[in-house]
């Protein structure tokens, strides 16, 4: 029987879909405009398409699974289109969504504004129930008191509801016996728990966070059976699969029940697609970078696995600003944010310097070569100027860019500092990188690594044309470009395994962990991780069970993960535990500290298959090697331009060896050598550019 | 070299020495053990030029370290010349008067060289875990009490630790692992940025000094033009919060003439023998960190963002006391600098300033025995955010300084009380065309098996934070114990099953009251 899987993900402009053929790996591609108002409607363009495509190949009725990943979640937060949600907190707290850490996440902006709480104070409601910090019932759940509450919250219009106790992570009953409350009288009410969704201490990003998943909660579940019934229509009967932000997928039905672990699926396929070409070289320590047109991330993958972070600021005020917007626990791939893209504007500083971004052109007027009225000159117009981009082939040829209108945006700017508009279009290209290359190098540093040891992994529209001058700034020896294929997100889909989380919080110094007690509960979690992990289409013999141990000395607040396998949680692998723990703390920081107790605050336990690592074959005219055209390219190691090799992408096989400066230009991007450097196309057509 | 670069590469270079400092500063942050330093960002970690001037400073770094720590290094370097010191070196001190103003904030600068030739310093300051003495009241009448004070002295000498110093030092500190354990993370920090600046030099061929000198005259430019923004002329402010019997007073003139600003603060109160008063380094940097925060927020902080601005205070005032005054609680003074200069400049620029806030910051430390083992606790509390020209003000926001709540599930965990309210006041804001924001209700019990010890820091329970331009001031706050009312100026012991009621005050209100 033929196999094929298929994945598809919706992005802000463009729903993409790649369809993989199990046996072949052998790829189709599809793409159709995001339709805002019904998304489910593009997907079913595209699965339609991909469908359509294959037949000829593989026939009818064979797709065994199709991966999802969508930004409904992440729109819904920022454009406030969730469902009226009413939330239940512990008497005396209800305004704790209000009072927040009480920080200003500006030191110097007395202007500055916060987010509003998801759930307005009229629809904040108390119950006089108590747990203590150690999960000691204070104060029972009184139901007659709760009946009443029902009154009230029917009467404030919500279609969900939140629960936030204080210290539910250590005893949900109080929240599971209100929601078990709620259902069985209200059976309409949608409810969601804060225990349930992030089970971690504090309380004010605990709630928030449960109160996040309400918020989105009906508006997913009611996408996703949409979704389900759509491909039922086009006869697919295979399970729908959701992508979540950790990187792993999961069944639609637990998607629905926590759907704020959707928030940031499609970046995470961005990582594990670029993780998946890595891997195919055995590069297992890269830099996966991807700049657009409005933004530039960066993710640090060592010993071939994603960085985690358990925290995500959603619906961010300032986008660069940490701190202002909604903190939500959830587990995600640790993506963070080191500018704005090609369209980050150029402009004179204060200081008389010339500074690019944070502020951006955006998507409209985007830059001033697009002839759209954009008149400030932008990273994409001093690439442009460069020879970086090719005014006539730009996006595949459907957008020439002006270059009169450029010439004219930097031309203003290099008149006010003084400078050449070569000298300027170059300074916005070597500033710009300089701030992506400076927030990666902090990145990297806060993790403990070097970046000399990373191999830099590009994609994005933008990223090929930056990714290597950026590389030399970080010393990082070679830059990796795989096939683009158009849809990155959707081959890390495809290579993604399915994955739970769980976590147990409490927090024991090492030499007192009642390892019995911690083993049990975390054998229970694997138990239930194990079922929800075969119903996810997962083999049950290959699922590994690992344990991050979130570990820190008595009177640290910042905590070190130590991971190892669930079958070494036990008193016996106390001093090996400890042993590890030091040299991780020691690799960090550069020393142990001595006399220090280490203690446990969080056992985070990872069900997950292996990572599901894959080729993708594209039918390509892979036999000429020559060389299209030359064309003038600023060299920044010469500091003038040259007269360099322009290739076109699809034409170059497998073994061809190249030397820089040059350009590969292909539909999406365009890869930029800018010095002289060896670059070599790779046996799956990945370019790989060497630089040290 | 400095000539021949463009804007372009300035701003490069800019950007790597800003990043050598955050790359060190995060290896601070990370290593130690001082909530205060990881989550409240109450350190700095600065690079000097050979003269000891501020050429980059830490992104994150609080109000109250800006621009103390050239002057620290000055201090340093009258007693150990320049001339003596080698490669490895490194020197502390503690003294409020050439640090920041209170002993926990201990200091650390070592000298930079390369090639054998000394191109500048390495600089950090972190509030420690602990230093000695009684702990943190207003009430306390002597600098002696608040602890160990370390004049200016060597701590390493050719990278061979001094072991007098810190056996010193370990000797006369509450959590001693802790605090060494944060003084070994500074030094890393200070060898760090070292090391880092001379592979800067190494792969660029930087002339690190003369660059230093165009940054600080491009950002003097900046302010300068900031200044000239702010029509000429003298105003001023009077400020007023509870003290002991007497008010205190902060009186503040700006002068704005020629493109310079000057702060002068006669008239305010005389130093007081309570734990109140501020040392000039840090009346000059809360100053300059209002006047930043009015003119120009994003020019970074170097020495010369703020050649341009004088402070001044006369001799034996509140503001500028005689040793050895105590000023463990400086910032229920010190507070008091950005309303005043705020104030003083309302008329002028109002859409750029705000109401005075319900600061100064709060906090409240709990000391005892539970279940046969001592405990210790410190948080800290916020009043209502004053209202701007555009803007009602958030409840419950800090300001001037940016310490946070604790988590209540984290205070319950780690000591024996029970948060029964956390919530807002509602009305306690001032009224006006904006409205000032709520300050807040935090109400624990005491749950330890023996009677503890309490102090405070917690002002305006008379005296309310005031409106601006014809805004309405904010409710006073309030302490109670057991429901009634509770002076939290002196150190208390209660006992077990009482119940503390924190009321933080409410913001100012700006413009009038629609009617």
């Amino acid at each position: 029987m033929t196999d094929v899987r298929i994945a598809v993900d919706i992005g802000g402009t463009f729903t993409d879909g790649v369809a993989v053929h199990v046996e072949t790996n052998q790829i189709w591609v599809a793409k159709s405009l995001t339709t805002p108002d019904d998304p489910g409607e593009a997907v079913s363009t595209v699965v339609a398409s991909l469908v359509g495509e294959m037949r000829a190949e593989v026939g009818d009725g064979a797709v065994s699974e199709v991966v999802h990943g969508t930004t409904l979640v992440t729109n819904a937060l920022i454009e406030r289109k969730g469902a009226p949600t009413a939330a239940i907190f512990t008497k005396g707290m209800r305004d704790i969504l209000e009072i927040r850490r009480e920080l200003r996440y500006d030191l110097y902006d007395l202007h500055f504004t916060l987010p509003d709480p998801l759930v307005a104070r009229n629809m904040r409601f108390e119950l006089d129930e108590r747990m203590a910090a150690d999960g000691t019932q204070i104060r029972p759940v009184d139901p007659a008191e709760l009946e009443g509450l029902l009154d009230h919250i029917d009467a404030s219009g919500a279609q969900v509801v939140a629960i936030g106790f204080l210290n539910a992570h250590a005893n949900d009953a109080h929240e599971r016996a209100v929601a078990d409350f709620i259902t069985a009288r209200r059976p309409g009410l949608s409810v969601s728990s804060s225990a349930a969704v992030a089970p971690e201490l504090r309380e004010y990003e605990r709630c928030t966070t449960v109160t996040a998943n309400a918020y989105v909660k009906p508006l997913v579940y009611s996408y996703l059976n949409a979704l389900e019934r759509r491909l039922d229509d086009q006869a697919i009967t295979a399970p729908l699969r959701i992508m979540l932000s950790s990187g792993g997928f999961t069944t639609s039905k637990l998607a629905a029940e926590t759907p704020i672990q959707l928030l940031e699926s499609g970046p995470a396929g961005g990582v594990l697609s670029a993780l998946n070409a890595a891997l195919t070289h055995d590069f297992q320590n890269i830099l996966a970078f991807d700049m657009g047109g409005t933004t530039a991330k960066a993710c640090v993958v060592t010993d071939g696995e994603p960085g985690i972070a358990r925290s995500f600021e959603a619906g961010r005020v300032h986008r660069f600003k940490r701190g202002s917007g909604l903190p939500l626990l959830i587990t995600s791939i640790d993506l963070i944010e080191i500018g704005a893209g090609g369209g980050s504007l150029a402009a004179m500083s204060a200081l008389g310097t010339l500074s690019v971004g944070p502020a951006s052109a955006g998507s409209v007027p985007g830059p001033a070569c697009y002839g759209r009225g954009g008149i400030q000159a932008t990273v994409t117009d001093a690439d442009f100027w460069l020879g970086y981009l090719d005014g006539s082939s730009f996006l595949g040829g459907t957008m020439p860019l002006d270059r009169t209108a450029a010439e004219t945006a930097i031309g203003s700017l290099a008149d006010a500092l003084g400078m050449s508009v070569d000298e300027a279009a170059f300074g916005i290209h070597d500033v710009v990188n300089e701030n992506m290359a400076s927030a990666t190098r902090i990145h990297i540093a806060e993790k403990g690594y070097d970046p000399r040891d990373f191999t830099l992994v590009a994609t994005g529209g933008a990223g090929p044309v930056h990714a290597v001058a950026i590389a030399r700034k970080l010393g990082m020896p070679r830059v990796l470009c795989a096939p683009a294929a158009g849809a990155g997100s959707c081959l890390g889909f495809l290579a993604a395994p399915a994955r739970i989380d769980k976590a147990l919080v409490q927090t024991d110094e090492l030499k007192a962990v009642p390892w019995t007690q911690i083993r049990a509960a975390l054998d229970a979690m694997g138990e239930e991780a194990r079922e929800e992990l075969v119903s996810a289409g997962a083999c049950a013999a290959d699922l590994i069970f690992e344990v991050d141990v979130e570990m820190q000395y008595v009177g640290q607040g910042n905590s070190v993960s130590v991971k190892i396998p669930l079958d070494d949680v036990r008193a016996a692998y106390s001093g090996a535990l400890f042993a590890l723990f030091e040299e991780h703390y020691a690799r960090l920081y550069g020393r142990s500290v001595p006399h220090g107790r280490p203690q446990v605050v969080a056992w985070r336990m990872i069900g997950r298959e292996p990572i599901r690592h894959q080729r993708f074959l594209r039918e390509a005219d892979a036999t000429h090697h020559g060389r299209a055209a030359t064309r003038r390219l600023y060299d920044c190691e010469r500091g003038a331009f040259v007269e360099a090799g322009v290739y076109r992408r699809d034409t170059l096989g497998a073994g061809t060896v190249l030397q820089g400066p040059l350009v590969i230009e292909e539909a999406e991007s365009t890869f930029v050598v800018p010095f002289e450097a060896t670059v070599r196309v790779l046996d799956d057509l990945s370019i790989l550019a060497e630089l040290f | 070299m400095t000539t021949e670069m463009n804007a372009a590469t300035v701003e490069i270079l800019w950007t790597r020495l800003v990043s050598l400092v955050d790359e060190a500063a995060t290896t601070l942050v990370r290593t130690s053990f001082s909530h205060i330093v990881r989550e409240a960002h109450d350190y700095a970690v600065v690079l000097l030029d050979r003269e000891a001037r501020l050429v980059a400073q830490s992104t994150q770094s609080i109000p109250s370290f800006i621009c103390t720590l050239p002057a620290t290094a000055r201090h340093i370097l009258a007693k150990y010349p320049v001339e003596t010191m080698q490669p490895g070196d490194a020197y502390i001190t503690n003294d409020p008067w050439m640090g920041t103003g209170h002993l926990p904030d201990i200091n650390i600068i070592m000298p930079i060289f390369r090639d054998g030739e000394h191109i500048g310093f390495s600089a950090s300051v972190a509030h420690a875990p602990d230093i000695g003495g009684r702990i943190r009241s207003p009430g306390i009448r002597e600098l002696y009490e608040e602890g160990l004070r370390l004049p200016p002295l060597r701590l390493l000498k050719a990278g061979t630790p001094e072991d007098a110093v810190f056996t010193i030092l370990e000797a006369n500190v509450r959590v001693s692992e802790q605090v060494m354990g944060d003084l070994y993370a500074q030094l890393s920090a200070n060898e760090m940025l070292g090391r880092r600046l001379v592979e800067l030099i190494d792969g660029t061929g930087l002339d690190f000094n003369a660059f230093g000198a165009d940054i600080q005259r491009r950002s003097e430019q900046a302010m300068a033009a900031a200044i000239r923004a702010i029509p000429e002329g003298v105003y001023s402010h009077r400020v007023e919060v509870d003290g002991f019997g007497e008010p205190v007073v902060v009186n503040c003139t700006l002068e704005v003439r020629d493109g310079r600003l000057s702060v002068d603060y006669s008239g305010s109160s005389e130093q007081v023998d309570r734990a109140i008063n501020v040392v000039p380094t840090y009346t000059y940097a809360y100053s300059c960190y209002a006047l930043k925060c009015i003119l120009s927020p994003s020019v970074p902080n170097n020495e010369g963002s703020f050649r341009a601005i004088s402070v001044s205070a006369p001799d034996g005032s509140i503001l500028n006391p005689r040793f050895p005054a105590p000023v463990g609680a400086r910032a229920m003074t010190g507070h008091l600098l950005p309303p005043a200069i705020m104030g003083a400049l309302a008329k002028v620029i109002p859409d750029r300033v705000q109401a005075a806030p319900g600061s100064p910051l709060w906090s409240c430390h709990i000391t005892g025995r539970h279940a046969g083992k001592p405990f210790a606790f410190l948080f800290f509390l916020n009043g209502g955010q004053g209202a701007t020209a555009a803007k009602d003000g958030y409840p419950a926001v800090s300001f001037p300084s940016n310490l946070g709540n604790t988590p209540i599930e984290v205070l319950e965990a780690q000591a024996p009380v029970r948060v029964i309210e956390r919530s807002l006041r509602d009305g306690s804001g001032g009224a006006g065309s904006f409205r000032g924001g709520d300050g807040q209700t935090t109400e624990l019990k005491i749950l330890a098996d023996s009677p503890v010890t309490v102090s405070f820091m917690a002002n305006r329970l008379e005296i309310p934070a005031a409106g601006l331009n014809g805004g309405e001031p904010g409710a006073p706050g309030a302490v109670l114990l057991n429901g009634t009312p509770f002076d939290p100026r002196e150190i208390s012991v209660i006992h077990p099953g009482d119940v503390l009621t924190l009321k933080t005050p409410g913001g100012g209100g700006f413009g009038p009251v629609p009617n």
